[in-house]
């Protein structure tokens, strides 16, 4: 690991300006980013720390939605009695989330912008039609959670543009499970997610790990015509038979009397 | 921490006393060299090899040299200014201290830098870069034995094993022994038998993944040196360095604190050898601490192939074995021909067998080097032989409890070398598994998507020998008792089962009693930390040190007309008319060993066996192959237990690994030998979901009569049984048979499709 700078700003506003500079990168629970710094891939000459911002709310708004700080710890989410009560799906999500050490100190932002197609939230947010809104230098926008990845550890974020936000909407009579299938231990990265909401006739469906980025599908089927590589976690032929297993009982899940 | 040490008449042999480390454990006070750092130190960080065999054209170092803050890069060249024939090895003397010439395996260590800063150290390796000429390579042990490509150009046996002299100056081989053992007449009874049964089956290369990497740290003086080192095996590192400097050993000190994690890769040489050579020529302390992703080009479980073959009488009984079984050694041998040899003589399997054949085959190849992990060898063996055995059940329509039982070796029958069974539970380990595993009762088969199967599998293991430890047992004035011993306490337990047994000696309580860590300068020589040895050895050297220092308390009291009951603080304020003076015992043990003759046969093959048994329950899901084990079962011969608590930890913690290995551990290497996985993001071991709902172990009744208080060694035992048991499963629950581990979801699914 190579020196660096590391800043804590209190404010949103200093914490994207000190991102201005050339090899600046934010930093939230550090769980991703210090692998990639250990392993050389990422060399940054400075850090800003985001845990002095806030941002850590967990409310619901006036629409009924669930308004998340992006530095709202996966910990801190999972036990939420809020998210218990109108989105127990997330609470289930997270409770196999990596392990409690990660999930004490990752948090939802830095799990959204880090874009790795293995992590859990982001095919189940897309699927949940959840937005996050950013800031940057130019303001405030709002995207929808599906469109943060635009490929293997690639987002449509700008450098200095920060999660600071997450909106998901209220359940409602929508009915969602989210899986997934680790084939090595138990708490590996997944080789397969897969995330359905129903909503009466109509379903949505997203799968993840064995694609680039968390892809939404028309249905079952379309898993065949996926663009899925063999990799260590399998090959591509079994990956697919896996997605197909994965999303009928992601299905059944779904559809399942809540408890 | 204060401990009383007035006396007791308590038994201290049987109690489950918590470790006497636990509170400097979780306390975060046990020492570990990766705590050190002493003043003036420099950091070595190493640059390794990026193909698998090639001849060394050019090594770039001036851009890390020039880099801020480098105090200098050491290659070959440097150390053999030190060493000038700078090869290491327990078996051969094959490898080199930096790669000299040529590189074997992708990640072997060709540079070291050096700074007093780690991080540029580290940044200062990126800047070297290194030109080779590519050589063809081997990688498969099979391919390895008739392949052009050779990772030797000459053998060079280390000349410590009468077994290997015979390849001394041989060339254009892979292999590094080729032990063979013939008892009977296994052709002809082959050839007569009623039915005959072969299959192949293979283990994959794995990882110790001890959760310490390796680490050393060196100082120099004039004269002598001090090794501060993660290492299991003191003794012998000390040895070796002499051997490689041409020193006499009493000027080279290696201290071992606690490790934090063993499992033989931190056996030998590792780290010692090269940071010793980077101390003399910097005249300064240095230190090289291995990453976690380093410790996979390091060293290694060997991955095997092995064809076994038998015959059967009308009666089911078992009448020849043929066993032929390649180690897959990597670039260096390490320890592997001893694995070869030791652990080959017990590949037909705890079975009594009249007509046996036994090659065992170590290769090199250019893959990171093999060499003993938890079971030294024996894992590979008993997952092919207990997969076999039930093959043969099955396929011959008997129970396979009742198949074993009716084949199982017993008391006082030989063994393949000729050697006696003593003092080996074989027999009531199955019973007792059947008993557990509720074998005769009706069994849940599950249903729909998730099938339960249950199977079971033994394994025996031949304590390795010929091995030597030393200890001293000192009473102070005060009564207060210390133990020296250069056993390692890596995790296992060995501190609080040398205390209890001293103290049972001594009659003192286990807690009071302090052992002293390996120090060469203070503690007597021992073999090395492995192959579930110290119980038995050094126990029995404590135990003899113990009552030597006994004896001599004895004789003083008698020389000092003190009552037999006088306390020992009397004895010595009478003696020397105040508090001082102390009393030492020493002691050696060495049990007696007869070496195979030329058909591998011998009377005498091994101190004491190890018996272990493991069953289990699984659900494999149907859909996806995936397996879960629902119960395991482990049931051990351990002699007498001296701390039941630690046998047990010791048992579950054994399976528990091998269960990594079963289920999903591997290294993954890519068509030219690149290790793809080398991370643990990447090279998962279980975690806590992954393990059994339930687990049992329990400890037979048994004794070893020439143990410590009937006690022999556990570490290793409950890692035997565990893959053959889950292969056994699966096969009962879905009905098919996997050859190969590790039996990853994929593999088993693909198999049923295959049906």
């Amino acid at each position: 690991m190579t020196p660096f700078e590391l800043h804590q700003p209190g404010t949103v506003p200093e914490a994207i300006a000190l991102l201005g500079e050339e090899g600046a990168r934010p930093m939230s629970g550090g769980t991703a980013l210090m692998l990639m710094m250990k392993a050389g891939v990422l060399r940054p000459s400075r850090l800003v720390s985001l845990n002095k911002l806030g941002l850590n709310e967990i409310q619901v708004g006036p629409g009924g939605e669930l308004f998340v700080g992006s530095m709202v710890s996966l910990r801190t989410l999972e036990k939420s009695d809020i998210v218990r009560r109108g989105w127990p799906v997330i609470a289930r999500t997270l409770r196999t989330l990596s392990n409690v050490q990660v999930r004490n100190v990752a948090t939802v932002g830095g799990h959204l912008a880090h874009a790795d197609p293995h992590m859990d939230l982001p095919p189940l947010l897309s699927a949940l039609g959840a937005r996050v809104t950013l800031e940057g230098p130019k303001g405030k926008r709002s995207v929808a959670v599906e469109s943060i990845a635009t490929g293997y550890l690639e987002t449509s974020l700008a450098r200095d543009e920060l999660i600071t936000q997450v909106q998901i909407p209220a359940l409602g009579s929508k009915r969602a499970a989210y899986l997934k299938c680790t084939t090595r231990s138990a708490d590996d990265w997944p080789a397969v997610g897969v995330a359905v909401v129903l909503e009466g006739e109509r379903s949505t469906i997203f799968v993840s790990a064995a694609t680039d980025k968390p892809t939404r599908i028309a249905s079952v089927e379309a898993v065949d015509a996926l663009p899925i590589e063999s990799d260590l976690h399998g090959s591509a032929a079994y990956k697919k038979h896996l997605l197909k297993v994965y999303l009928k009982r992601a299905m059944n899940e779904a559809r399942k009397p809540a408890d | 921490m204060k401990r009383a040490s007035q006396p007791t008449e308590t038994p201290q042999v049987g109690r489950s006393i918590p470790r006497l480390e636990s509170w400097l454990k979780v306390t975060g006070r046990a020492e570990y060299v990766h705590n050190l750092r002493l003043p003036g130190m420099l950091y070595g960080k190493i640059f390794r090899s990026s193909i698998s065999h090639g001849r060394i054209k050019r090594i770039d170092t001036a851009a890390a040299r020039a880099l801020a803050g480098v105090h200098s890069v050491v290659t070959a060249e440097e150390i053999k200014s030190i060493v000038p024939d700078p090869y290491y090895g327990p078996a051969f003397l094959d490898q080199p201290v930096l790669a000299v010439d040529k590189v074997r395996y992708v990640g072997e260590p060709v540079a070291v830098v050096l700074a007093s800063d780690p991080h540029v150290a580290e940044e200062a390796v990126h800047l070297i870069s290194a030109e080779y000429e590519e050589l063809p390579a081997v990688y498969d042990e099979v391919e390895a034995m008739t392949s052009k490509a050779i990772v030797h150009d000459v053998l060079k046996p280390a000349g410590t094993y009468p077994d290997l002299k015979h390849l001394q100056g041989k060339k254009n081989t892979n292999l590094a022994l080729d032990f063979r053992l013939r008892r009977g007449n296994p052709e002809t009874a082959l050839k007569s038998a009623h039915r005959v049964f072969e299959h192949r089956f293979r283990t994959q290369q794995v990882m110790h993944t001890p959760l310490e990497p390796l680490v050393t740290v060196v100082e120099s003086t004039e004269d002598s040196l001090t090794i501060h080192t993660a290492s299991q095996s003191p003794s012998f590192v000390r040895i070796e360095i002499a051997r490689l400097l041409g020193w006499p050993e009493n000027r080279i000190r290696v201290r071992v604190p606690f490790l934090g994690g063993g499992f033989g890769a931190k056996l030998y040489i590792k780290l010692e050898a090269l940071v010793s050579v980077l101390a003399l020529l910097t005249k300064k302390p240095v230190k090289i601490s291995l990453t976690m992703e380093e410790q996979f080009f390091t060293i290694t479980k060997h991955a095997t192939t092995f064809r076994i073959k038998s015959g059967l009488d009308r009666e089911g009984r078992i009448v020849a074995r043929e066993c032929e079984v390649w180690w897959n050694g990597g670039a260096y041998a390490d320890i592997g021909p001893r694995i070869t040899q030791k652990s080959g003589f017990t590949a037909p399997g705890p079975y009594d067998i009249e007509h046996v054949a036994i090659d065992s085959y170590a290769l090199y190849t250019n893959l990171p080097p093999a060499g003993a992990l938890r079971g030294f060898g024996v894992p590979q063996l008993v997952w092919a032989y207990e997969s076999h055995t039930d093959m043969i059940a099955r396929a011959l329509g008997i129970d396979p409890v009742e198949f074993r039982r009716k084949n199982i070796l017993r008391e006082g029958r030989p063994q393949a070398t000729g050697t006696k069974m003593k003092d080996a539970a074989i027999e009531t380990v199955l019973d007792r598994l059947e008993v557990l595993l509720d074998w005769k009762k009706p069994f849940d088969r599950g249903g729909g998507t998730l099938k339960r199967g249950r199977g079971l599998a033994v394994g025996f293991k031949a304590c390795i020998s010929n091995t030597t430890s030393l200890a001293a047992v000192s009473v102070n004035a005060d009564g207060s008792c210390t133990v020296y011993c250069s056993s390692v306490d890596m995790g296992q337990g060995s501190d609080t089962a040398m205390a209890q047994i001293a103290a049972e000696v001594l009659n003192l309580p286990a807690e009071s009693v302090r052992v002293v860590h390996s120090d060469t300068d203070v503690t007597p020589y021992d073999m090395a930390t492995l192959g579930s040895r110290s119980l038995f050895h050094m126990g029995n050297a404590v135990k003899l040190a113990a009552e030597d220092a006994a004896g001599q308390l004895r004789a003083l009291k008698d020389e000092l007309k003190l009552p037999a009951d006088a306390p020992v603080p009397d004895i010595f304020r009478k003696k020397y008319g105040m508090r001082a003076g102390s009393v030492t015992g020493t002691a050696s043990f060495n049990p007696s060993y007869t070496p195979p003759d030329a058909n591998g046969l011998t009377e005498n093959a091994t101190p004491f066996w190890m018996v272990g048994g493991t069953g289990v329950e699984i659900e494999v899901d149907t859909e996806t192959g995936r397996v879960r084990v629902a119960r395991l079962i482990n049931v051990a011969d351990v002699g007498t237990p001296i701390n039941p608590k630690i046998v047990e930890t010791q048992l579950s913690g054994g399976s528990i690994m091998q269960l990594g290995f079963t289920l999903f551990e591997k290294l993954q290497f890519d068509a030219a030998g690149q290790l793809r996985n080398a991370s643990l993001a990447e090279y998962r071991i279980p975690g806590f979901l992954d393990l059994p709902g339930e687990i049992i172990n329990e400890a037979v009744s048994a004794e070893q009569r020439t143990g410590p208080f009937g006690a022999k060694g556990v570490g290793e035992t409950a890692t035997f049984g565990l893959s053959p048991a889950v292969a056994n499963a699966i096969h009962d629950a879905v009905g098919v048979r996997l050859t190969e581990l590790p039996m990853n979801p994929e593999s088993v699914y693909m198999k049923m499709q295959n049906k």
